[in-house]
């Protein structure tokens, strides 16, 4: 060979006579690639890697007697690899032809059909003809597998691809084979419905139409399709997806497979599934304008008119103090900077994005990625989990503890969390510490709501070397609304001041652009008082949500899939957020709204969209701020955590899930069943203590207020003296507990037999 | 007759499974002995130089595959396959039942040879007797401390566990049998890595055949070159033959390697009077059928790869005159079938789609065309498979369609003579 | 089941002692299950879960392995399993007509149960005796050189309560076959609402989508052609199927 000096790590073989050079232990597959040449693969998958299983991709490699599979054999120098000739093509024909021998031929009606591995590798590599002269073997057919997907055991090829995804991605292992040989089936253990939250990626992996999505199935042909990539923005982590979209109707979202910085190249149920809301006949179609208690449609010139008339009389009359805006974290980077830009044109400082439980987005100046949360040796996780906050997120958490073997270490709030072992700060401190030392890459990740856990946590961790932070948030731009200016300054007022304002009679006009504070703030009582107080109040969303129905003026908005720009996720990543869809006709994006407003105001001056965007880049490209969890710019009128009372039952804890949150999931149908029922978590002696087992169906009585009809889950990790309960349900009186509220239990109804949950 | 005993002494004279009696009769001495005076190394250079092969089915010389062991610190396992389930192998069984501390002596012996300090021995799940048999011999043994911790004295701790199986010939097979004793599915894994490498619980391991970690006992007592004395140039020693089939008198014979085809047939009892010979299966359901021509060939694992099959575990099946070969060939497809993992798709559907086309043939539905598919087909995913079982399919079916082509010319339908008549359209013709 | 729960809490010990027997719990998922089948008769979906949950693994994972071995029964069996050697060295010296006279005295097949629940039968891969053919296993114990005047003898043994070999436990009743239909394997075994919902002119597909409901309306009364379908055309179109929507929906919500 050469004399040429090589990279000790490099290895130089060939491909169908041409020369490679790739990384030593790399696989005949993807060195292939390399070459662009494809070798065909049913088992294999990247993120998956080898298993052997389907053999369709042969390889001939001279000096080897038998033919070789591309996906186990790893490069060697000097190799000489033939991805096509007589040899290879005899058995690959052959794989084929065995996997066709009791393959149904009901292509027409395949969801998978046009994009389908078999179909094309059969026309690529296949005979043409069979020598099957005997009928096909019969296997169920339309399994319900659970709320997401539906199962064809004939398509099967038993590749195990979604097994193999269950077991080492998402770890939840409920798809399994069952049986054995010819009889080999994926199932799940009887009885037990497919169901966690990241299932649809299955359907994606799957290379035949064995699993497919309910959502989907019968409804499109991909070639009938138009697709654009755009980034999530149902949660904060900013995955890349594709967006299928057939006759006006999202019908489809599908992961990006090379989105490796950031999703791994897999989507979470709610970001694959809670689509269906942009379809849906209950949204807003025109401006509601309140007049006598009743809502009236009205044009969007009149209420341009109106919400402009309503902030100039009351800066006339009570000052700019007494106008506010909140909003932010659920818009794009352009339109909370063009927010802000507006109203403190007009001299409005009140500002904030903040309208849940959520006080900071920003990771302070130790802000990490993605990857360095994977490589970490110690993962500490504060507050809620982010499984439910930031789903596909959580897969690197799986995959940093399962595969890497790093630490996790969980701290709960002051009240404790479901499945959550209780750790204080202290002692997570004295664990680092322990660790020895060279394996101190620490990931930190917070999910932003305790501002005195967050302060502990920032002094604990200062004399971490490695540190990453991470805060996990409720609303998808948060940490882009924040870099775009969407604080109060010093002397403003923030969300809970202004609430209190408003409480007081001091607030005029309050505009909201897509919050729903009455559904997530964590007290809804003195939230809703305070909103009943503002005079004007004007609510911009999709919906007419808890908080757009206490509103006057109500403006149709348009969601992220139909308008365009940029966000920001919570590695500060700034990520395109690309038009997939057309609006209903009267809905404006919160930008174009603004513009509207803006017209009315002939003293503001308002930027050239070239000038727009030079700012939002500019404020995208600054560094994070450098202050860190519990930073003082975000501690102006947090609440204090409260006292537990002295009174008896148990101190009520609420929290979040994936598919509980009102907003959109609410109102699709065909994910209804996904929603989380009304769990009432408690710990396994407490479970004792009050008799209950997993699945009893329980009345609480907190504070006066009657939580009826709640699914007991017994949870071993929990704490004594405390019941948790999933918020964010729409109808449920969960939220609306105030802080530090204790419950009774009354009325409890036995289930039949424990169930699992 | 050149029978010799060797495991099998005292095998149906005494209770070889009283441990009394097997002590009585040197039983332990070599364990002891290996402990007491020889290092584990001493032991791997017996067994490598007795020239002593795996006896389970590969042949695989035992020293080089205890060599193969890296030298680290981690912990290392040696694993007895006692899964017997190739059919017309049933050496294993007798040898478990009979004299199970001779068994448990072999398994102390290999654990000591790789200075491993827990052994297992993966018992098949019929064998429901064998194992409780062995798990009081074991319990014995245990008490009077020939196993456990600081064996008499001298700081080397072994333990030994027991583990059933559960009805999976696959588990035969040595990475499917490591998933089985790890709780899985007895699914075989994907090499490399090997064993050696990386084996039970991710650990160096080796697995090794019940007759071959039992001969060690008689090896460490005799000497390697008395083993290597006999057999041939490159089978040494002795090995128990399974003769089962069309003869008078079927059992284990234990023989020197390089005894003839004819004189197993002879040691057997010969053929039923009358009969003439037609085929003999010499390495269990996995290998060809030899022939006449072969008599006087010797059986060792040379002769038999060069008549074109393989000595195996030693299965040796004699067939007369009188043997329907279809319905051989549709048994042992049909057991492969129904053994196959279905992990990989050559043997999944292969395996599959051949009995099918078998069953036809039994039942004298069998079409031209089928003929050449099952060669082609049978033919084509050998060396496709993942593991063994897959490529087991083709040899007896190859030979038996080859050396008797008329018996499944007569299964065809002669209704359905037409090139690709579908079975179906030969039934309603009819 | 309360029988289960004392069932467990008495086996338990012995579940922890195998369980200390390995280095990883999960290698004693084989002789846990041996032992719950040993006491209930066969492996029933409680003992699975308590295997689970002993183990750390999820209850998908016991059935998947469970699943693969034919000795372990997930449905009950009779109280003897008559299990007869089909391997070659038994084919071939006669096994054949002994199962025919085996299904014959016992009135059933292969894989099945009579309807006392005594006897399950079963033809099984070579069992390793092949020098006294026919052989076969009775609740796992061997029995060789069977003739059909040993059977009867066997059969009215067991029938007797006279048999040497103990009767398996039978915590249930048996059906007529333990074999699991694949339809009983999966999740629910219902066809899926998607399956049947295409068919219905209300659901066009799935589980309900009120704009594929109008666009096929449309379709149907001709306002969209086919003919001129293109992707464009399509996007177009789709402005339309918002119009209807807010035409019929104006007010909902409200």
């Amino acid at each position: 060979m050469s004399s040429t000096p090589t990279q000790p790590d490099l290895v130089h073989l060939t491909i169908d006579g041409v020369a490679v050079e790739v990384p030593k232990g790399t696989l005949i597959v993807e060195a292939a690639k390399t070459v662009k040449q494809e070798i065909p693969v049913y088992c294999y998958h990247p993120k998956l890697g080898p298993a052997g299983l389907c053999r369709v991709c042969l390889v001939e490699v001279e000096g080897m007697p038998k033919l070789q599979i591309g996906c186990n054999t790893p490069v060697s120098d000097g190799m000489v690899v033939h991805t096509q000739n007589a040899k290879v093509d005899t058995g690959r024909s052959m794989i084929l032809e065995l996997l066709l021998v009791n393959h149904p031929l009901d292509c027409p009606i395949c969801d998978k059909g046009g994009e389908c591995d078999l179909q094309d590798y059969a026309m690529a590599y296949g005979r043409g003809s069979s020598d099957v002269a005997d009928a096909k073997t019969s296997k169920p057919k339309g399994v319900d597998l659970g709320p997401t997907i539906v199962l064809d055991e004939e398509r099967c090829v038993v590749c195990q691809r979604c097994v193999r995804f269950d077991d080492i991605i998402a770890q939840e292992n409920q798809l399994v084979l069952k049986d054995r040989g010819a009889r080999d089936i994926i199932a799940t253990a009887t009885g037990e419905p497919y169901r966690h939250n990241f299932t649809g990626n299955v359907t994606e992996i799957c290379p035949v139409g064995a699993l497919t999505s309910k959502t989907y199935r019968f409804k499109s042909r991909p070639w009938d399709l138009q697709r654009t990539q755009t980034s999530c923005t149902q949660c904060a982590v900013g995955c890349q997806q594709m967006v299928d979209v057939r006759s006006g109707t999202p019908l489809r979202t599908m992961s990006v497979e090379s989105d490796d910085a950031i999703s791994d190249g897999w989507l979470c149920d709610r970001g694959r599934y809670n689509i269906g809301f942009y379809a849906s006949p209950e949204r807003i179609t025109q401006p509601l304008y309140r007049k006598d208690g009743e809502f009236h449609q009205i044009g969007w010139d009149d209420a341009f008119s109106l919400w402009a008339k309503a902030i100039k009389s009351s800066i006339a009359a009570n000052g700019a103090a007494s106008v506010g805006a909140i909003g932010g974290g659920r818009l794009t980077n352009e339109e909370a900077f063009f927010l802000q830009y507006l109203f403190r044109a007009l001299g409005v400082e009140n500002l904030d994005w903040r309208a849940g439980t959520q006080r900071q987005a920003g990771p302070g100046a130790s802000g990490g990625t993605y990857a360095e949360l994977e490589r970490a040796d110690a993962i500490v996780i504060a507050g809620e989990s982010p499984a439910e906050r930031a789903p596909v997120m959580d897969l690197r958490i799986r995959k940093a503890v399962a595969r890497n073997g790093a630490t996790l270490i969980r701290i709960a709030p002051a009240e404790g969390t479901p499945n959550v072992a209780c750790i204080d700060v202290a002692t997570v401190a004295q664990a680092i510490e322990a660790m020895p030392s060279g394996a101190k890459r620490v990931a930190l990740v917070w999910d932003g709501v305790d501002l005195q856990l967050g302060a502990e946590l920032a002094k604990a961790a200062s004399g971490w070397a490695g540190l990453r932070t991470y805060v996990t948030g409720e609303q998808a731009n948060a940490r882009g609304a924040e870099t775009m200016g969407m604080l109060p300054r010093e002397g403003a007022m923030d969300t809970l001041a202004m609430f209190a304002a408003a409480r007081e009679g001091r607030l005029d006009v309050l505009s909201l652009f897509g919050v729903n504070p009455v559904l997530h703030a964590s007290d809804a009582a003195p939230t809703r008082a305070a909103l009943e107080r503002i005079p004007f109040l004007v609510v911009s969303d999709l919906f007419m949500t808890e908080t757009a129905a206490m509103a006057t003026l109500v403006l149709p908005a348009k969601g992220a899939f139909e308008k365009g720009g940029t966000t920001t996720n919570l590695t500060g990543d700034v990520l395109p957020v690309n038009q997939s869809l057309q609006a209903p006709e009267s809905a404006l994006s919160d930008f174009e709204m603004l513009i509207g407003l803006a017209q009315h105001f002939d003293e503001v001056a308002l930027p050239t969209s070239e000038e727009l965007d030079e700012r939002v880049i500019g404020l995208c490209a600054k560094p994070p701020v450098a202050d860190g969890f519990g930073a003082g710019r975000y501690a102006s009128a947090a609440p204090s955590r409260p006292a537990p009372r002295p009174s008896d039952g148990l101190a009520v804890v609420v929290h979040s899930a994936v598919f509980a949150g009102g907003g959109t999931s609410a109102h699709d149908e065909r994910i209804a069943s996904l929603r989380p029922l009304p769990h009432a978590s408690l710990g396994a002696q407490d479970a004792a203590l009050y008799g209950l087992q997993s699945g009893d169906r329980i009345d609480l009585e907190c504070d006066g207020v009657l939580l009826r009809d709640m699914v007991v889950a017994v949870r071993p990790g929990m704490r004594p003296g405390i019941v948790a309960l999933t918020g964010g349900l729409p109808g449920r009186a969960a939220n609306s507990l105030s802080a530090g509220a204790r419950a009774r239990v009354v009325n409890v109804r036995k289930a039949a037999a424990p169930v699992g949950v | 007759m050149p029978v010799t005993k060797v495991l099998t002494a005292g095998i149906g004279e005494v209770d070889l499974r009283d441990f009394t009696v097997y002590r009585d009769r040197g039983g332990y001495k070599q364990w002891e002995r290996a402990v007491r005076e020889l290092q584990p190394a001493q032991v791997l250079e017996l067994a490598d130089r007795s020239g002593l092969r795996g006896r389970g089915g590969a042949g695989f010389p035992t020293g080089k595959k205890w060599s193969f062991l890296p030298n680290d610190n981690k912990p290392r396992y040696l694993v007895c396959n006692c899964d017997e389930a190739e059919p017309g192998t049933f050496k294993d069984h007798m040898l478990l039942e009979q004299t199970p501390h001779l068994v448990l002596e072999g398994i102390l012996l290999g654990a000591y040879g790789i200075a491993s300090h827990h052994a297992f021995i993966y018992i098949r799940g019929e064998f429901k007797r064998g194992f409780e048999i062995f798990s009081k011999a074991l319990d014995e043994a245990r008490a009077a401390g020939l196993l456990g911790k600081n064996i008499f004295g001298t700081g080397y701790d072994l333990e030994v566990t027991v583990h059933r199986g559960a009805g999976a010939y696959i588990c035969g097979e040595e990475t499917g049998l490591l998933n089985s004793l790890e709780g899985k599915r007895g699914e075989p894994r994907l090499k490399p890595p090997f064993p050696a490498i990386a084996g039970l619980y991710g650990m160096p391991t080796v697995v090794n055949n019940v007759e071959t970690l039992a001969y060690l006992v008689p090896i460490l007592e005799k000497g390697a070159e008395w083993f290597a004395a006999v057999g041939t140039e490159r089978s040494k020693g002795y090995k128990i033959i399974s003769i089962s089939g069309h003869v008078r008198k079927p059992g284990n014979y234990e023989v020197a390697l390089g005894t003839t085809v004819r004189e197993l047939i002879e040691i057997a009892g010969g053929l039923r009077e009358g009969r003439t010979l037609k085929a003999v299966q010499p390495g269990g359901g996995s290998s060809a059928c030899i022939f006449d021509e072969h008599l006087d060939w010797p059986y060792d694992y040379e002769s038999m790869a060069k008549a074109g099959s393989m000595l195996g575990s030693g299965a040796f099946v004699v067939f007369d005159d009188t043997t329907d070969f279809v319905k051989c060939a549709f048994n042992l497809v049909r057991f492969f079938a129904h053994e196959s993992c279905g992990q990989c798709t050559p043997c999944r559907e292969g395996g599959h789609w051949l009995e099918t086309v078998l069953h036809r043939f039994v039942e004298g539905r069998g079409l031209r065309s089928d003929l050449e598919m099952i060669r082609r087909v049978s033919s084509t995913i050998t060396g496709l498979n993942l593991c063994a079982l897959g490529d087991s399919i083709e040899p007896f079916l190859k030979s038996v369609i080859n050396r008797f082509p008329e018996q499944f010319e007569a299964r065809i339908d002669a209704r359905s003579l037409q090139q690709n008549g579908s079975p179906a359209m030969a039934a309603s013709a009819r | 089941m309360p029988g289960f729960d004392a069932l467990y809490e008495r086996l338990r010990p012995e579940c922890e002692r195998l369980i200390a027997q390995y280095e990883q719990p999960r290698s004693a998922l084989l002789p846990i299950v041996h032992l719950f089948q040993q006491h209930e008769g066969y492996t029933s979906r409680e003992a699975m879960r308590a295997t689970a949950e002993m183990l750390r693994l999820t209850p998908a994972v016991v059935e998947s392995t469970v699943s693969f071995y034919t000795l372990f029964f997930r449905k009950p069996v009779g109280r003897y399993v008559l299990q007869v050697c089909r391997g070659l060295s038994c084919t071939i010296n006669g096994a054949e007509e002994i199962m025919a006279y085996f299904r014959e005295k016992l009135g059933i097949g292969h894989l099945q149960t009579t309807a006392d629940g005594l006897f399950s039968y079963e033809e099984v891969e070579c069992l390793a005796a092949c020098d006294r053919p026919t052989c076969m296993q009775v609740n796992l114990e061997f029995f060789y050189d069977l003739t059909p005047a040993a059977i009867d003898e066997m059969i009215e043994a067991m029938r007797g309560g006279a048999f040497p070999v103990a009767p398996m436990a039978q915590t249930r009743a048996p059906e007529s076959t333990w074999a699991i239909a694949q339809d009983d394997q999966v999740a629910t075994g219902r066809k899926s609402p998607g399956a049947t919902g295409v068919a219905r002119p209300n659901n066009a597909g799935g589980l309900g989508d009120a704009s594929g409901v109008i666009m096929l309306d449309r379709f149907v009364n001709k306002e969209i052609a086919f003919s001129e379908r293109s992707n464009e055309r399509l996007v177009r179109d789709s402005r339309a199927v918002y119009d209807v929507l807010e035409d019929g929906e104006q007010h909902a919500g409200h």
